[in-house]
């Protein structure tokens, strides 16, 4: 199961873990888009064995488990570390650094 | 990196405000009125005999507790009478059941009052039961009340802290001691989220339609608090001279901020939407499975506050981190000032003169309310 979880983080600037029913899943997706993001998402509640990512995320220490992103294949958070990463200036450099936004 | 999973909370920048308010003006007659009530409905069933019907209060008590506490020691007494006495047995147990009925209802109704009235002084000396801003009296929460109380001691608290930035910055401290100053404000303002988060858990509706804070504030509400882009244009002129750097970083703060509050916004108004569509439900809908999923969808809403909350206490903190320790406190104290003045201007508000202002030339209101504004500068403290 951790493989399948690095697999999916691995090789892609901009990872995110969410699901359609989760408004904060859609916030945190909102906010990286509106920057010229382009995520990889994946919808828990509607890939198979989402139920289980769901909880190997919990055991990497996503609490929930969604909204998580990842930036070049590591964990930077939930919409908390998101958010506050942002307002300190950041998680532009971060996403700029992974090869997520370009000048 | 900053503030990770710092439990947040909300300050609107609050200082001294509902210190000018009314804490003690609760009306008497309603207390009275809502014991009266307890006391009136079971005694005007069982008495038939009964005397007053309840006019006075206090004789009405008097009366009562003389029956309850005769009673137990006549009913006893009955009891005994009834296991000696044959003949008319049914005539006599039904009357004994019938008075020992009478005396629990009004033992419990007793009981009753003096809990409504322990909640009443509770909540009168807790300054709960407020004119113009406070909950709507009897139907708050416990978590809400807790906030409430809490929140006024943090008022005060801020009126404080507020003096004593005052008086530094006029004495021209040394940057260390007014460092140590600002570093407290910054903690005041760390325990209000604190505060906000628990009471986020408890009762997010009491946060989110602002009923903890006054009638102006709450106009300018965003997701319970303070909007934080809007408060750092706010600040941005009057924290000049800035340095070049400083300028590019408060400007970015903004946008970011802006940014951020723009997502959040957006996801709760898709939390909104579907909290539309469940409660609207449809023709094959269980109502009992609706209310479970709408619960659920109403509980995400805690998550909203929680969030907005900790862009609010961001921003405080990224200001703090920008700029020089004698511009963030005149910026603290500014904030500070800035909601006071929104309280006071609720209570002026609510306290002007309603006269009827139906004037040709128009003159009249603006009369009555130059009035207001005069009669209430006697009153308040000035502001600097």
């Amino acid at each position: 199961m951790e493989d399948l979880v690095e697999r999916m983080i691995s090789g892609k600037p901009v990872v995110i873990f969410s699901k359609n029913s989760c408004c904060m899943s859609h916030t945190i997706k909102t906010l990286l888009c509106d920057f010229g993001v382009n995520p990889t998402i994946h919808e828990l509640d509607e890939i198979p064995r989402g139920n289980e990512i769901e909880q190997a995320l919990v055991r990497r220490g996503c609490s929930p488990a969604v909204p998580s992103v990842f930036i070049g294949g590591q964990l930077v958070g939930g919409a908390n570390e998101v958010m506050s990463l942002h307002l300190n200036g950041s998680l532009i450099p971060m996403l700029k650094r992974a090869g997520a936004l370009w000048v | 990196m900053q503030g990770s999973s710092r439990s947040v909370g909300e300050s609107s920048g609050d200082s001294e405000g509902s210190g000018a308010n009314n804490h003690n003006t609760t009306p008497l007659s309603s207390s009275k009125t809502e014991a009266q009530l307890v006391l009136e409905s079971p005694i005007s069933n069982k008495a038939s005999s009964s005397s007053s019907s309840a006019h006075h209060q206090k004789p009405q008590q008097q009366e009562m507790a003389s029956v309850v506490s005769q009673d137990p020691p006549a009913s006893s007494r009955s009891a005994q009478d009834n296991n000696k006495k044959k003949g008319t047995a049914g005539t006599t147990s039904e009357k004994h059941l019938d008075a020992k009925a009478y005396v629990q209802q009004l033992e419990s109704s007793r009981i009753k009052l003096t809990q409504l009235e322990q909640e009443l002084q509770r909540a009168r000396s807790q300054g709960l039961l407020l004119g113009a801003y406070g909950g709507a009296g009897g139907n708050m929460s416990s978590g809400a009340a807790v906030f409430d109380v809490e929140y006024a001691r943090w008022l005060d608290d801020d009126h404080r802290h507020m003096s004593e930035l005052r008086t530094a910055l006029k004495a021209h401290l040394s940057d260390n001691d007014l460092r140590m100053m600002v570093d407290g404000y910054i903690s005041h303002y760390d325990e209000i989220f604190r505060l906000r988060g628990v009471a986020a858990r408890t009762d997010v509706f009491h946060l989110l339609t602002g009923m903890w804070s006054s009638p102006a504030e709450r106009c300018f509400l965003w997701i319970g608090g303070f909007r934080p882009s809007d408060l750092i244009k706010m600040l941005r002129p009057q924290l000049d001279p800035l340095t070049e750097q400083q300028l590019m970083g408060i400007y970015s703060l903004q946008q970011s901020s802006q940014q951020a509050e723009e997502a959040l916004s957006q996801g709760l108004e898709q939390l909104q939407h579907s909290l539309v569509d469940t409660v609207a439900g449809g023709p094959l809908v269980d109502s009992m499975q609706l209310m479970a999923v709408a619960l659920s969808r109403l509980s995400n809403l805690e998550s909203f506050v929680l969030q907005a909350d900790n862009l609010r206490q961001q921003t405080l903190h990224q200001l703090w981190r920008i700029l020089t320790i004698r511009q963030a406190a005149r910026c603290f104290l500014m904030i500070g000032e800035y909601y006071g003045r929104l309280r006071a201007l609720s209570s002026l508000w609510v306290s002007r003169p309603r006269e009827n202002s139906i004037n040709d030339d128009g003159s009249c209101q603006t009369t009555t309310d130059l009035q207001a504004v005069q009669s209430a500068q006697n009153h308040c403290p000035p502001f600097r």
